[in-house]
């Protein structure tokens, strides 16, 4: 088999099992073709992914402040054992999880709601609407955080201001420095950017379904709330899995420049999240070896949640083959 | 066919007032506070804590602040060239990572795929530090070799554009092979004029992300000289967060071009995220 491994795949190639085995032998160099086409892409991502990724691994048994001359000290699995003990983490971790926890209903249950009752929608109208709703997703984070900065700004800003139009407000709502609000608008403004690309991912979804199941089900007396039940979110369930695996695997990412723009993790952390917590550790307080061990330990705990997801969604979620 | 349309599971198909009305408040959501940045950064002084709807007294006032509060134009450059050459090496290397994925089989192809498609699940806080310090030992901080070589390759883009090479149909490429074209001579001869259409709009989108991006910018840059408009843009708001027109001016100007591109382009944008997040 030695010489089947590099044939180029050619027409009516099917697997490697429908190859032919007798050919010429080939001169060395077309042994190595496949890989020198993939070599600037590879050697981008082991310097700047997985080599880094090692180098944090090995970092995480160490002390260190990041200053080039000053000496790292091993200190084995203590900083492992410490970052899990320090208040702020479980706070981040808390945190966190009501992140993705209160992004989820705006990234998967409502838009799926507005994909499914607005699927009667066609023509120009629905292009229309389409381009509309996406507009947030394009815009980057630190613009998003700058104008909802202005629009909730307590003194000035207009929804305040209207606010104390219509009901003569007691007090500015402070949204992003009350210490209750400040995670619901953080969730909010993450929520705004992701709905309209959520929405329009279902509706693809949707517009993918083989309409006859409903046609058949209507035939059969089913009413329109069967239909969803039994028909539509059956069909839906890998895009329902894939938008909360999406959720919750990125919800710290997405939300890691409202925090730093906006709250930097205030008022007294009630924003703070893991990922802005290790950029804290990293570059505020210098300590390296903290940071890299609650790194390490994150990639490995979304992993793990990736990898049970996708496993989930081959047992679960249903394919119309 | 068409009389069951109007029975209970064909409502689906019949538009109803509701759901246009549903619509229209989601996208006036979406839209109101683009709408309110662009309208803030051309309002006079006087009006700015206005709550009207309408510009009143046009004015570019706050453009000029803007621009000279912060090195708005070097920033402005220094984001065009970065996202444009990002956008250029990542179509570059995955166009060539794509073919030689979909064009031969190899020994460890499958882990040399998996090794593109698991680094999405790498974080970039996993990898900052050790970065930081790779760039500061090259020398790399403050400078746009910094901001773009280190993003080079794209695995979301070789994945996508692998998609579209492996259903390219091989008798074209079989045709060319006869007429005694190299395998080099068939990606840019045969694959490459083909697939032109959803190169470029890969493109755009590598475009707009690398625009948007801010995490690497942060860790590149401490100057604003050498920084992108989005960590200018963070600075202004941190140094002079309350001058609301100026900073709405900055605002504009950082997402402007990323506007105009969505409003001639919009339909291939939205296809092409909808067409990735399904894949």
């Amino acid at each position: 088999m030695e010489r089947g491994v590099n044939l180029p795949i050619a027409a009516g190639e099917v697997t490697a099992t429908t190859r032919k085995v007798v050919r010429p032998a080939r001169p060395w160099w077309q042994y190595i073709e496949p890989y020198l086409y993939l070599l600037p892409a590879l050697i981008t991502v082991l310097i700047w992914v997985y080599r880094p990724l090692a180098q944090t691994l090995e970092l995480s048994f160490y002390q260190w402040n990041l200053i080039p001359t000053s000496p790292r000290t091993w200190v084995g699995l203590e900083n492992y054992i410490r970052v899990f003990s320090l208040p702020e983490m479980q706070r981040a971790l808390v945190n966190t999880l009501i992140y993705m926890v209160g992004i989820l209903p705006l990234s998967v249950i409502l838009p799926m709601t507005i994909a499914i009752l607005t699927d009667n929608v066609r023509g120009r109208a629905r292009n229309l609407y389409r381009a509309l709703i996406f507009t947030p997703m394009i815009m980057a984070p630190v613009v998003i955080s700058t104008i909802w900065r202005w629009i909730l700004h307590p003194t000035n800003g207009v929804v305040n201001n209207t606010l104390d139009n219509l009901f003569n407000l007691e007090e500015r709502i402070r949204f992003f420095t009350d210490g209750n609000l400040a995670i619901l608008s953080i969730i909010f403004i993450t929520g705004w950017q992701i709905i309209g690309f959520s929405t329009l991912i279902f509706s693809a979804a949707l517009a993918n379904i083989n309409k006859e199941y409903l046609e058949a089900a209507a035939i059969d007396g089913a009413g329109r709330w069967q239909a969803v039940r039994y028909i539509i979110l059956p069909l839906l369930s890998p895009t329902i899995l894939f938008m909360s695996m999406l959720t919750i695997l990125l919800a710290s990412q997405w939300t890691f420049a409202h925090i730093n723009v906006l709250t930097q993790g205030g008022p007294l952390s009630a924003t703070t999240n893991i990922y802005y917590l290790l950029w804290n550790y990293g570059f505020q307080s210098f300590a390296v070896g903290w940071s890299s061990a609650a790194a390490m330990v994150f990639f490995v705990g979304f992993g793990l949640i990736a990898l049970v997801t996708l496993r989930l969604s081959n047992r679960l979620a249903f394919y119309d083959n | 066919m068409e009389a069951l349309r109007t029975t209970t599971g064909g409502q689906l198909q019949r538009s109803s007032p509701r759901s246009h009305l549903l619509l229209i408040v989601l996208s006036l959501v979406a839209v109101f506070p683009i709408y309110w940045m662009i309208l803030t950064s051309f309002r006079a002084d006087g009006e700015l804590y206005s709550a009207s709807l309408l510009p009143g007294q046009v004015t570019l006032d706050h453009y000029a602040r803007a621009w000279n509060a912060i090195p708005m134009g070097r920033m402005l450059l220094n984001t065009v060239v970065m996202a444009a050459s990002q956008t250029l090496l990542q179509l570059m290397t995955s166009v060539l990572a794509a073919y030689g994925f979909s064009r031969w089989n190899f020994r460890g192809k499958s882990i040399l795929y998996a090794l593109f498609a698991l680094t999405w699940l790498v974080p970039f806080q996993a990898t900052m530090i050790p970065n930081y310090v790779t760039l500061t030992q090259l020398g790399w901080r403050n400078s746009l070799a910094g901001l773009i070589i280190p993003h080079a390759s794209s695995a979301f883009a070789i994945l996508l554009l692998f998609q579209s090479f492996k259903s390219f149909p091989l008798e074209l490429i079989d045709a060319a092979r006869i007429d005694g074209a190299t395998n080099w001579g068939v990606l840019w001869k045969v694959i490459f004029p083909n697939l032109r259409a959803s190169i470029a709009s890969l493109g755009v989108l590598l475009f707009i992300s690398a625009w948007n991006d801010y995490f690497w910018p942060l860790l590149v840059t401490s100057h604003l000289e050498n920084s992108t408009i989005q960590i200018g843009l963070q600075m202004f708001l941190s140094t002079d967060g309350n001058l609301w027109g100026p900073l709405m001016a900055a605002a504009t100007t950082a997402s402007l071009p990323i506007l105009v591109v969505y409003v001639l382009l919009q339909r291939q944008i939205i296809d092409s995220f909808v067409k990735s997040g399904l894949r």
